[in-house]
């Protein structure tokens, strides 16, 4: 009886399915212009990897250049450059990572404790502010601030009488220098997220660890953090899925000559060897071995949340 | 201040004068680099290249301001970046409406496939140089369009609209239906109209995202005439050359501009952003949270 009206059921909605395209063909059409954006500018892209393995000619085509294996990835697992812009792509994300993460958390709870409005607004406005500021206006303002030749803070630093420190063209200072920008820029706006988690906390937890006689840092500590705690997870995941990946602006802003063996990451390697020398293949066979590496690591990441029983990521 | 109330007398903790005091600190660091811009784009040459600049600006005067907006350059790169951020602007808002709207209804079919297919952009890319030879071989090099219909939908926004829609009543769009409207007269006349608030923070986003875009202007873009804004900035700022560092950063051998001229060039780039930002931030703090909470 019931199987049977299972396949009534099945039947009914095959039957339905043509007339149901006709009925939404509206949405369809609606869709027309976004299928056709996302096949000629992503995935026709996609399609273009290819030349990772091809010897690419400019003449023949991406279709026509004839297939090579291997080749060009071997030539770029021994380039000593490549695994130069993979180390300092793992090293320039851990260290953000690092200070910025529980940083923007502290942020965030600090916030959380103001109640005065007004200030709460004032002060979220203005610590969101840098980041809708470009990466090209950071980098002046970093040179304006931090260079060895009339930068305010050598300046400053000049009058008490410390020698000049070179934030911008010493290795060592110069991560500093990458760290300080990237987090100044998004510290304010990641706390965004956590502060919405904190609206979530229900309020009489906190009443009844009141009476109970908890202090406030107990109170943070086994019910605020325990209560953000998915959030802070699928966060810090999400960051670690992103290991791989630095978009080129801040390094390739920030970075001169004197830093190029720390400064240079694998957008940035990309973009030269592939632009500024027209090595298309070398410089798309990157770009594909870091996608690729991309979704491995998600992909463990997102196995990792559900095991310890958090919402996956994709 | 958080005041507790001991047997009547108000009473300011000192935990709670700590908090404020850090955050008055975090806020200075904040807006510091800001008003450091100001300071030197309203000083005098003198005074900069002496060093006395630090808080506020020195034999105070617009000479800066004057020679950077007399210049014919800057306008065209204005003009530019405001054509872009325009029509990108537009076209994007376009773009996400129809894929988030359409693809938030529950009972289309394939609505998965085809959210699938843009999610998974998420994911994996052709990257630069592919996207670039399709760029090129669409005859979009050099030409403004390459620097905004290639990057037209942003996937993160497209989530976060489609969020919304969701979250809208269906029975909404039901009872229109039924009453014989199109489905193209239910997302003009009922839909956009309740999303205003969500529709102004993306359009926010991406005019942020068309206006501070340098890469793709420097990617694509060949003829100085074009530079973007941000672009042209840029070149000011650390000289054509990317590898100079001599000219660069440093800012050794040859100062070209003064550093007045540049952060006056900074400043002037920037206030447009700095004006629309507080009118929108009610709105954009509700578009993070409505994505990140359920992307």
């Amino acid at each position: 009886m019931g199987k049977s009206r299972k396949i009534k059921v099945q039947r009914q909605n095959y039957a339905c399915s043509s007339r149901q395209i006709w009925r939404y063909r509206w949405l369809y059409v609606m869709l027309i212009p976004v299928i056709a954006f996302y096949i000629i500018f992503k995935y026709v892209p996609m399609y273009g990897v290819t030349i990772a393995f091809k010897d690419y000619n400019m003449f023949k085509g991406v279709f026509a250049s004839p297939w090579c294996g291997f080749k060009v990835f071997e030539k770029i697992f021994k380039s000593s450059n490549f695994w130069l812009s993979v180390r300092n792509t793992l090293y320039l994300n851990l260290l953000t990572l690092a200070v910025s993460f529980p940083l923007t958390i502290i942020v965030a709870l600090m916030l959380n404790e103001v109640r005065m409005l007004k200030f709460k607004k004032i002060t979220q406005s203005i610590l969101y502010l840098p980041h809708f500021v470009s990466w090209v206006v950071v980098a002046g303002i970093a040179t304006n601030l931090f260079s060895q030749q009339g930068g305010t803070i050598n300046n400053l630093l000049n009058s008490i009488g410390i020698p000049s420190i070179p934030f911008l063209s010493h290795q060592g200072w110069w991560v500093f220098t990458y760290v300080l920008c990237n987090v100044w820029k998004d510290i304010g706006w990641g706390t965004i997220i956590y502060l919405a988690a904190l609206t979530g906390v229900d309020e009489s937890l906190y009443e009844a660890a009141y009476l109970d006689g908890a202090t406030k840092f107990q109170r943070l500590l086994y019910i605020t953090l325990p209560c953000i705690k998915p959030v802070i997870v699928t966060m810090l995941i999400l960051s670690v899925s992103k290991m791989m990946t630095i978009g080129l602006d801040a390094p390739l802003l920030l970075g001169n000559s004197k830093v190029m063996s720390i400064s240079e990451v694998i957008s940035t390697y990309v973009y030269r060897i592939g632009i500024e020398r027209a090595k298309y293949s070398d410089s798309t066979a990157i770009g594909l071995f870091q996608s690729v590496v991309n979704i491995i690591i998600l992909f463990f990441a997102d196995r990792f949340a559900k095991l310890i029983g958090e919402e996956g990521i994709i | 201040m958080t005041v507790k109330i001991i047997n009547g007398v108000k009473k300011i903790t000192a935990g709670s004068v700590i908090l404020y005091a850090i955050l008055i600190v975090l806020v200075f660091v904040c807006l510091y680099p800001f008003l450091n811009v100001l300071a030197y784009s309203l000083s005098g040459y003198n005074s900069v290249l002496s060093g006395k600049v630090t808080f506020y600006p020195i034999d105070f005067n617009l000479d800066a301001y004057k020679e950077i907006l007399g210049k014919k350059q800057i306008w065209f790169s204005m003009r530019t970046t405001v054509l872009v951020t325009l029509m990108g602007t537009a076209l994007s808002l376009a773009l996400t409406i129809l894929a988030a709207y359409a693809l938030s209804r529950k009972k289309l079919p394939g609505k998965k496939l085809f959210s699938g297919l843009i999610l998974f952009t998420m994911y994996f890319s052709g990257g630069m140089i592919p996207t670039f030879m399709v760029v090129k071989g669409l005859n979009l090099y050099d030409t403004l369009g390459a620097l905004f219909i290639p990057q037209a939908i942003n996937v993160f926004n497209f989530i976060v609209m489609r969020t919304f829609f969701r979250e809208l009543p269906e029975s909404l769009e039901e009872a229109a239906l039924i009453d014989g409207a199109s489905e193209v007269q239910v997302l003009f006349r009922i839909i956009l109209p309740l999303s205003l608030a969500i529709i102004a923070t993306m359009g926010l986003f991406y005019a942020v995202g068309y206006w501070n875009s340098y890469f793709d202007a420097l990617l694509y873009i060949q003829n100085p005439d074009k530079y973007t804004l941000q672009l042209r900035l840029r070149s000011l700022l650390f000289g054509e050359e990317l590898n100079n560092a001599g000219g660069g950063l440093e800012g050794g051998g040859t100062r070209v501009m003064t550093q007045s001229l540049k952060m006056a060039t900074v400043a002037v780039s920037t206030i447009p952003i700095l004006i629309v930002y507080p009118w929108l931030q009610k709105y954009f703090v509700k578009g993070v949270m409505l994505g990140s909470v359920k992307g």
